[in-house]
């Protein structure tokens, strides 16, 4: 190889995303890791449902939901937490997506991975970018196997399917869209923690429970202000939706998906990869 | 041009100089044997031209372009402390992920040619984390390989193998440079080993690259010396020191006498004064004594 006959091929960002998110999903459709998480998603309302009525003492305990579909989302946006039926539904994915993206990244960087990636040309924001758009990928497909899990778990349980069709459309679609600003969110806790896995994995549970947006509810109420935030919104997509709720989950989503994507970007490119 | 061409580098950790002014120049095509002690700044060296650390000042430029230009870290293939692969999956899967980040085509063919190269193509489906240490090793030279990379960086590829694992790796390492021409910078504390394949060396100290040489120029201006085993090593020494200025014991328990003399005078001498000769021999001296003479040159500095 002569020095002058070396090509160098650049390229483009485009070509670097596409590269980047078929080692991501390569990884993830080979992962036991990512079907674990999609039964675990479809196992969980099964879980929920079948538990709740049951019997204690012998007395039947009054039933949390009434309709089956609350599983997906709660009848009102309530930001503060008064039962677990309001608590309870498609959310618990954003908590299982935070689980394994905190997995993903720590595995990369455990195991010494990145260091073949940084070798190479992929840039900063082709990993962010590639790690959020496959996490979001992962959450949508639990978000599937959660609604199926839910649809057998409701005629297995008997709980009525009643409900309005388009905004039960309309709130499972804003969750699966919100994906991707909680997929940014993961991506960037875990990167910024990148050295400290347990903390990162920790965090990004603390987080996806909802519970600093909860705390803030205690405080401020029922505040609209609260659909700025991920948690927020994916509260505001409820089976009282509007088609409201699905434009402005999906601006927060997008929104906080390229600021984080941005910031860990920043961030990762001005320090050392490990 | 040079394949890479550092000048000035700096990089500290937390108030500590790891890399202090480094300037650097590897031939394109060359087997560059990168020697220093420990904590010296190789790794540090490597990693910044890898991209994993950021430096504090100074530039790096590949094949005559920054470092971080993606055309040029598309050829480049490292093994940097280990082979980063992810333990639970496949060799065959670690590569598959490494050819698609690379964009390669034929991909099963790469991963294949790679395999073959590296003598594990009946070991596509092992899990990594069941490789031997050879094994692992291999299999990180594979991932560095893939895409036929114009510069290779090896940070102590040969540590921890045994004899049959270090000529392996020889044999790959001057394959790929005559096969494919690529340049290869390789850091080893195995001298034995790296002066085999090296065709330039750069010794650095405390962050300072303090000697670059062409295994050639080394091997035309190191000294020579006679190598002397007597059965009375320390008569020997003391009727030697009497008329050589060079003559020294040795840590082996030899005796050397640096210079041009000539081997039939010194045995001559010896004879004269009854010492009987085991073992005589006219040497260069090698990487390892050049290495020690450099560094203690500059520690005398």
């Amino acid at each position: 190889m002569d020095q002058n006959q070396i090509i160098f091929d650049k390229p483009s960002f485009i070509e670097r995303l596409k590269r980047m998110l078929g080692v991501d999903f390569y990884r993830l459709l080979h992962t036991p890791v990512f079907y674990i998480f999609l039964a675990i998603s479809a196992i969980i309302p099964a879980m929920v449902l079948s538990m709740t009525g049951m019997s204690q003492e012998g007395e039947i305990a009054k039933p949390l939901y009434t309709e089956t579909w609350q599983m997906i989302a709660a009848k009102q946006p309530l930001y503060v937490v008064n039962d677990i039926a309001d608590y309870a539904n498609m959310n618990m994915v954003f908590i299982f997506g935070g689980i394994m993206i905190s997995i993903f990244i720590g595995h990369d960087y455990r195991s010494g991975y990145v260091k073949q990636l940084f070798t190479t040309h992929p840039q900063k924001q082709d990993y962010m970018l590639s790690k959020s758009l496959t996490g979001a990928f992962s959450m949508t497909c639990m978000c599937v196997t959660y609604i199926i899990g839910t649809v057998f778990s409701g005629i297995l349980s008997g709980t009525s399917f009643e409900v309005n069709v388009s905004s039960l459309l309309i709130s499972i679609l804003s969750k699966m869209i919100l994906s991707l600003g909680w997929a940014g969110l993961y991506t960037f806790i875990n990167v910024i923690l990148r050295k400290h896995f347990g903390i990162a994995i920790a965090l990004s549970f603390f987080i996806g429970t909802g519970i600093p947006v909860i705390g803030a509810a205690a405080i401020v109420g029922n505040s609209s202000l609260l659909n700025l935030f991920l948690y927020g919104s994916s509260v505001y997509a409820c089976l009282g939706s509007s088609v409201t709720a699905f434009f402005s989950g999906a601006i927060v989503s997008i929104v906080w998906f390229i600021f984080y994507a941005f910031l860990g970007s920043v961030i990762l490119s001005k320090s050392d990869v490990y | 041009m040079f394949a890479i061409e550092i000048k000035d580098l700096t990089k500290s950790f937390k108030g500590l100089r790891a890399v202090d002014g480094l300037t650097m120049k590897v031939p394109v095509g060359s087997i560059y044997g990168f020697i220093g002690e420990n904590g010296s700044g190789k790794s540090t060296t490597e990693k910044l031209i890898c991209g994993h650390l950021v430096p504090d000042g100074g530039t790096i430029k590949l094949f005559g372009k920054d470092y971080r230009d993606a055309g040029v870290r598309a050829k480049v293939g490292a093994l940097i402390e280990n082979a980063g692969c992810f333990p639970n999956s496949s060799v065959y899967n670690n590569l598959k992920m490494q050819a698609i980040n690379l964009g390669l085509k034929n991909s099963d063919e790469e991963i294949n040619r790679v395999l073959k190269i590296v003598r594990m193509e009946k070991d596509a489906q092992i899990k990594f984390k069941n490789c031997s240490l050879g094994m692992k090793q291999r299999v990180g030279i594979a991932m560095a390989l893939l895409g036929s990379p114009a510069l290779l960086i090896l940070d102590e590829p040969i540590n921890g193998l045994d004899a049959d694992g270090m000529r392996i790796m020889r044999e790959i390492l001057t394959d790929i440079t005559a096969t494919y021409g690529s340049t290869v910078l390789i850091s080893s504390h195995v001298f034995g080993e790296l002066e085999k394949i090296a065709t330039h060396y750069g010794i650095i100290k405390q962050g300072k690259l303090i000697r670059e040489i062409s295994a050639n120029e080394m091997k035309r201006t190191s000294k020579s010396y006679i190598l002397v085993e007597c059965d009375d090593n320390k008569k020997a020494i003391k009727f030697l020191s009497l008329k050589y200025d060079g003559a020294v014991s040795d840590d082996y328990g030899k005796l050397r006498v640096y210079g041009d003399e000539a081997s039939s005078d010194i045995a001559e001498y010896l004879l004269s004064n009854g010492i009987r000769i085991k073992y005589l021999k006219k040497n260069k001296i090698r990487l390892e004594e050049y290495y020690l003479d450099v560094m203690s040159r500059k520690e005398k500095c």
